[in-house]
């Protein structure tokens, strides 16, 4: 039979593929994605910003009236710069310490009160000042230091747990006094932080003035805790490979400034116009950091990296045995408990296997405390992380359990052992060298599924990885040495598992005379 | 020793036992013959209670039980006293030879670890095994293996062995070994119950031959009475 070929005239073959390659030529040039220069900006009529809403007020939030709509000062910056540059704005949502990386491909402009700081001089393109800002330290009305000067000294409880949003000046600010009795928690939200704060898992915590101005009344059982100090200013990041993008905001910004709008647009805000106009006309210019090499970069983080290794491996160590345990005790439950017992099981197991680990993470963190339970933080992720496992685990024993031939079992009974023995002596231990492979796997998988605990403000080494990566903005490097720690870690479990494995299925097979 | 009256049992809608009596005196040795499905080893698998039954009841050595569920406690009493040896063996395989043979002493009955290894190597020489103590049973022939778990069920010193078809699973050599084994005991006085197909077997060392058909027994008797009868046909 011949080959079944596409037999169209050559002319309308050659007309189809000319079409072709213009539309992708259109696609391509016609139609730039997100950070693109300042002509495909205006040709797409479009100025991308990203931006965190969860960050919160008054940058970027939802409105409490109208939860579809986004408000803010920045949404009204983006606005008035779009303006200035004949487009619309576009908002682009992301984490707030990664904005930066939308720069690539999604976002033109990350707008979201990003500190000028010499490393982002270095890696981005800093505009000038848009806001200058201070920090200030928030407390409990009835606890809690003072003032800032207060956490040079521990406090009643030993030292100070400060929450601070992950990332921001204030974290830097508190990482680089080691005179401080103070251990800073990271967090990707304001309100989170704050939420936490009133509930007592934190003594205080530091952010930029205008945030702790804008919760206040949110929050009446919280107070400033002395006068605002530090502070810096916010700029908006521009990739380094668009120079005239940069040039243009930062004209429009100066436009903005000179005529006025800027200055209404903050009182409109109650962000004390005046006051900032006095700053942002005199801000002193921040140089950029110098490049870092290899060697130095390396001896700089892994230090930190190696610590951060040895909480993911703490998380890990201490939570699986506890799912192992917790497994088996609920696979057993399943198999040979009390009839009223398995569908309470069966439906421990459905509700943790079907919920995000995250979510249980964030209730056994932010819920619990609510109702007067508070765990910390590290108690909370090992907690979580053995509950999710257990479940899991339980099935991998079930299944296990099962592959146990009921001979056994009644060869053991035969005996006249109790049911509880006969589990106990002969049908768990086979069940455990069955489940090896299995489970080893799932402890491999629990140690990389340690990197969720950062959002319960745990720092392991996926966190300390990427606040690495951003504050020195060497991400490719980084994850070189991140991905073989991780190895070092789960590359000698599996063989010891292997080890463990052939040591077992030796003895059984040992003449042994 | 044992006294079974009227035993009916079901499985699956079937009825496996259909009024089933029978007495079995203190030291002697009864084998049940018969034609598979005939409810051989289901009557044996009543006598300590690895299976329930619908109708009548089983006194063994001391114990009673009647139709429908029987209570832990009654059951792990009885199973102290009722040794059992199955077709496949069922040894624990993630233990040594040893270890299979002290587990339930030790666990069971709470002796202490060097107790039960002196009586276990006894009863391991007693089979012909002392010196492989310390392998693990899959390294054992079948006929080797089935000692062992003779071995285990004697070292709970059970005052009746129960036997499943003890050699069904093992070509003539090693059945001769094991029914060596089985003939020692009987000289020695242990209450035995062994469900077999082998007649020569019965010959040699039944004092009671019972033959059931259909969940009936068909013929009681001595060998002699039942076995010639039954290989007439």
């Amino acid at each position: 039979m011949k080959p079944w070929r596409w037999s169209a005239p050559r002319g309308a073959r050659g007309l189809a593929s000319r079409a072709l390659v213009a539309a992708v030529a259109w696609l391509v040039i016609a139609l730039p994605g997100p950070g693109a220069e300042l002509e495909a900006v205006i040709k797409r009529g479009e100025l991308v910003w990203a931006a965190d809403q969860e960050g919160g007020g008054p940058h970027v939030f939802l409105d409490p009236s109208d939860p579809t709509k986004l408000v803010g000062f920045e949404v009204e910056l983006a606005a008035l710069l779009a303006e200035e540059l004949g487009v619309r704005a576009r908002f682009q949502q992301g984490q707030w310490d990664r904005l930066p990386l939308l720069l690539d491909r999604s976002a033109d402009c990350v707008i979201n009160g990003i500190e000028t700081t010499p490393e982002r001089q270095r890696d981005w393109h800093c505009s000038r000042p848009y806001y200058a800002y201070s920090l200030q330290l928030v407390a409990r009305r009835d606890a809690g230091p003072e003032s800032v000067e207060a956490l040079a000294a521990a406090g009643p409880g030993g030292r100070w747990r400060v929450g601070v949003l992950t990332g921001s000046a204030a974290e830097n600010f508190l990482r680089e006094r080691p005179g401080f009795e103070v251990d800073p928690i990271g967090y990707d939200g304001t309100v989170d932080c704050l939420e936490q704060l009133k509930g007592g898992v934190l003594d205080a915590a530091v952010m930029d003035d205008c945030i702790a101005q804008f919760n206040d009344d949110r929050f009446p059982g919280l107070r400033g805790a002395g006068r605002p100090f530090a502070g810096g200013t916010y700029t908006i990041l521009t990739a380094r490979e668009t120079p005239r993008l940069s040039e243009a905001i930062d004209a429009a910004l100066g436009r903005m400034i000179a005529d006025g709008r800027l200055k209404t647009l903050y009182d409109r805000w109650d962000l004390s116009g005046r006051q900032q106009m006095f700053f942002l006309r005199h801000a002193a210019e921040i140089p950029a950091a110098a490049p870092q090499g290899l060697v130095e970069l390396v001896s700089g983080t892994l230090p930190l990296l190696l610590s951060s290794a040895a909480m993911t491996i703490l998380l890990a160590c201490a939570s699986f045995p506890l799912a192992i345990l917790a497994g088996l005790a609920v696979a057993i439950g399943r198999l040979h408990g009390p009839l009223w017992l398995r569908p309470v099981l069966a439906g421990y197991v459905e509700i943790l296997r079907g919920t995000p680990l995250l979510l249980q993470l964030y209730a056994l963190f932010f819920l619990l405390p609510k109702v007067g339970l508070a765990m910390p933080a590290l108690g909370a992720a090992i907690v979580g992380l053995a509950l999710n496992y257990s479940a899991y685990e339980s099935e991998i024993y079930r299944a296990g359990l099962k592959a146990v031939p009921w001979a056994q079992f009644e060869a053991a009974l035969a005996l006249g052992m109790t049911k509880w023995q006969s589990l106990r002596h002969v049908v768990v231990p086979q069940a455990v060298r069955i489940v090896m492979p299995p489970v080893t796997s799932d402890f491999i998988a629990l140690f990389k599924d340690t990197s969720v605990c950062s959002a319960i403000t745990v720092v392991e080494l996926t966190k300390r990885y990427s606040v690495l990566a951003l504050s020195t903005g060497r991400i490719a490097e980084l994850a070189v040495i991140t991905a073989v720690l991780y190895m070092a870690m789960s590359w000698p479990l599996s063989l010891l598992s292997r080890w463990f494995e052939q040591r077992l299925e030796n003895r059984d097979k040992r003449p042994g005379c | 020793m044992i006294d079974i009256d009227c035993l009916v049992a079901f499985r699956s809608g079937n009825r496996i036992l259909d009024g089933v009596s029978l007495t079995v005196a203190e030291g002697t040795v009864t084998t049940l013959v018969g034609p598979s499905g005939g409810g051989k080893s289901t009557l044996l698998r009543c006598l300590n209670g690895l299976e329930t039954f619908t109708a009548g009841s089983v006194t063994i050595v001391g114990h009673r039980f009647t139709a429908g569920p029987h209570s832990p406690r009654d059951l792990e009493r009885v199973r102290r006293d009722v040794g059992m040896v199955f077709q496949q063996f069922n040894l624990f395989p993630h233990l040594s030879v040893i270890d299979n043979v002290t587990v339930a002493p030790r666990v069971v009955l709470g002796k202490p670890a060097v107790d039960a290894r002196r009586k276990g190597l006894e009863l391991l020489e007693r089979v012909g095994l002392g010196r492989f103590a310390a392998a693990r049973p899959a390294t054992l022939s079948g006929g080797q293996q089935q000692r062992v778990a003779i071995a285990r069920a004697l070292a709970m010193e059970p005052r009746v062995m129960l036997f499943d078809e003890p050699t069904s699973a093992l070509d003539p050599a090693m059945s001769a070994e094991v029914l060596d084994v089985v003939g020692e005991l009987a000289r020695g006085g242990q209450t035995m119950v062994i469900v077999t197909h082998d007649h020569g077997f019965a010959r040699r060392a039944a004092t009671q031959v019972v033959e059931l058909i259909a969940g009936q027994v068909c013929r009681v008797g001595t060998a002699a009475e039942v076995l010639d009868e039954s290989d007439k046909k």
